[in-house]
């Protein structure tokens, strides 16, 4: 019962350490799927004096250019033509500036779009560019809030959790303590004689690794129960579990066994 | 196999345990050393294992030389060394036979073997009927017996003992002495022993070592 109590004392730390890890994944995913959603609705309008060359325009603030798509002049003044003279229209077209829709590869933040503006307002002939930042979307600009703030709270639950986690380890040395020096005058290494710490650690680390996995399993399979229908469009992504889980248990055990040398170290320290 | 030139011995640094002390203990020789409780005994034995460090002076034990030894180096020498304390420290939640086999698992011995030569070891010291019981279970002079084994299981260079017989009944005190005089007449291990009491007629050729103030004198 006590030996139970002591690893599930290492084991609650470390569990919530790992949900807020698989949190901060799935938030990522989330926001790297919509803003690819968006980046393909997104496109920037350019006004040139002269025909652009497409091909001297590969990156704009760091964003790949996926495409640019020259608008068609008849379509532009389609609504019009009704109104004109064939003459008219043909010197309408020939005044006309040209009209260029740019699709980027990423969808940019803020930031990037007035720089994207910028480096195109630089390049010769340009009349205007429209990079419609009032549309900017806003969805987009929550779902990179809750990201930055789930990195910070995974941050902080990270270093709670080793502290806690270190406690525990040094009550598992301090119980062993006797054992521990009885094997070490034998000539036991420290690593042989806290061989059972080091048991418990990684047994702590794995079970926590199986209820986190069992967790978001769960979840994973009832994603349409936990969110909302109004939701589902933004949290419709495809989850690699089995990458998720992988990361999570690399994770677990390097937690553990990191903790675990830095106490052994300061025992060592300690005690030789 | 054991020298020390003018070593100072001390927990803190006020008062030194050991002052200026000097001796010489041969191979295959069995040292007796006495002296009055809280004389140094206990803590010249312990500088021998490394569980306490030189303040000056040199020492060398099995060609190692004490001051300042790395831990690598101490694992290896304790590694040759068989302890007896006066505690027994032996681990009370493995069965008295594990106790035995962890000088030998320590020195890379297999599973098999150990385990053989714990059995062989409890019927020496007469307690192959308990080799399941955990110490705990045993009285102290029995724990004592398993701690002398345990100190024979892996054939030391040097066996250390810290009033071996000290809080052991005529019995089992016999028993520890016979295992102590045969190891060192029939395998030539060197054994350096704290005693109040040297046994009388112990029959075979030994030393004695006195401890008065900190300082070491030749007895006989």
């Amino acid at each position: 019962m006590k030996s139970l109590k002591s690893i599930f004392s290492f084991v609650i730390p470390l569990t919530a350490m790992l949900i807020t890890f698989a949190i901060f994944l799935f938030t990522t995913k989330v926001v790297d799927d919509y803003k690819l959603k968006i980046s393909n609705d997104y496109s920037i309008v350019v006004v040139s004096n002269k025909a652009l060359i497409k091909e001297n325009l590969n990156e704009f603030a760091g964003i790949k250019v996926k495409n640019i798509v020259t608008l068609e002049k008849n379509k532009i003044i389609s609504n019009i033509k009704e109104n004109l003279s064939p003459k008219s229209i043909k010197l309408l077209i020939q005044k006309l500036p040209f009209f260029y829709k740019i699709h980027l590869d990423k969808f940019p933040t803020t930031s990037q779009l007035k720089q994207i503006k910028n480096e195109i307002m630089q390049l010769p002939n340009i009349k205007k560019v429209e990079i419609f930042s009032k549309n900017h979307n806003q969805i987009y600009l929550l779902l990179l809030l809750i990201q930055k703030i789930i990195a910070i709270v995974f941050f902080v639950v990270l270093v709670y959790a080793v502290i806690i986690i270190s406690k525990q380890i040094k009550i598992w040395f301090y119980e062993q303590h006797e054992k521990i020096t009885i094997m070490r005058f034998h000539g036991a290494s420290i690593l042989y004689s806290a061989g059972s710490v080091i048991k418990h650690a990684i047994f702590g680390a794995i079970l926590a690794f199986i209820i986190v996995a069992v967790l978001i399993i769960a979840l994973n399979e009832n994603l349409s129960i936990i969110f909302p229908p109004e939701l589902q469009s933004v949290v419709d992504i495809k989850l690699s579990i089995k990458e998720e889980l992988i990361k999570m248990f690399i994770l677990s055990l390097f937690i553990s066994i990191t903790t675990i040398i830095g106490v052994l170290f300061k025992y060592k320290l300690k005690n030789d | 196999m054991i020298t020390a030139n003018e070593i100072y011995l001390s927990y803190d640094k006020n008062r030194f345990i050991i002052k200026k002390g000097s001796l010489h203990i041969r191979e295959k020789e069995f040292i007796f050393i006495g002296g009055n409780s809280g004389s140094g005994k206990s803590t010249l034995i312990k500088s021998l294992y490394g569980d306490i460090g030189l303040k000056h002076g040199d020492l060398f034990v099995d060609g190692m030389k004490m001051k300042d030894v790395s831990s690598t180096n101490l694992r290896k020498l304790r590694r040759n060394i068989g302890i007896i304390f006066q505690d027994y420290k032996l681990v009370n939640e493995w069965t008295i036979e594990e106790n035995i086999m962890l000088p030998l698992k320590i020195n890379g011995y297999s599973n098999d073997i150990s385990k053989k030569q714990a059995l062989n070891l409890l019927s020496h010291v007469k307690l192959s009927h308990r080799k399941g019981f955990k110490p705990n279970q045993l009285s102290g002079g029995e724990q004592q017996r398993v701690a002398v084994a345990r100190a024979l299981a892996h054939n030391p260079k040097i066996i250390i003992a810290d009033e071996p017989t000290g809080n052991l009944d005529d019995y089992s005190a016999e028993v520890v002495w016979n295992l102590l005089r045969g190891a060192n007449e029939q395998l030539g291990i060197t054994v350096v022993v704290v005693t109040h009491r040297v046994p009388r007629n112990f029959g075979i050729k030994f030393r004695q070592l006195s401890i008065e103030d900190g300082i070491i004198y030749e007895v006989s």
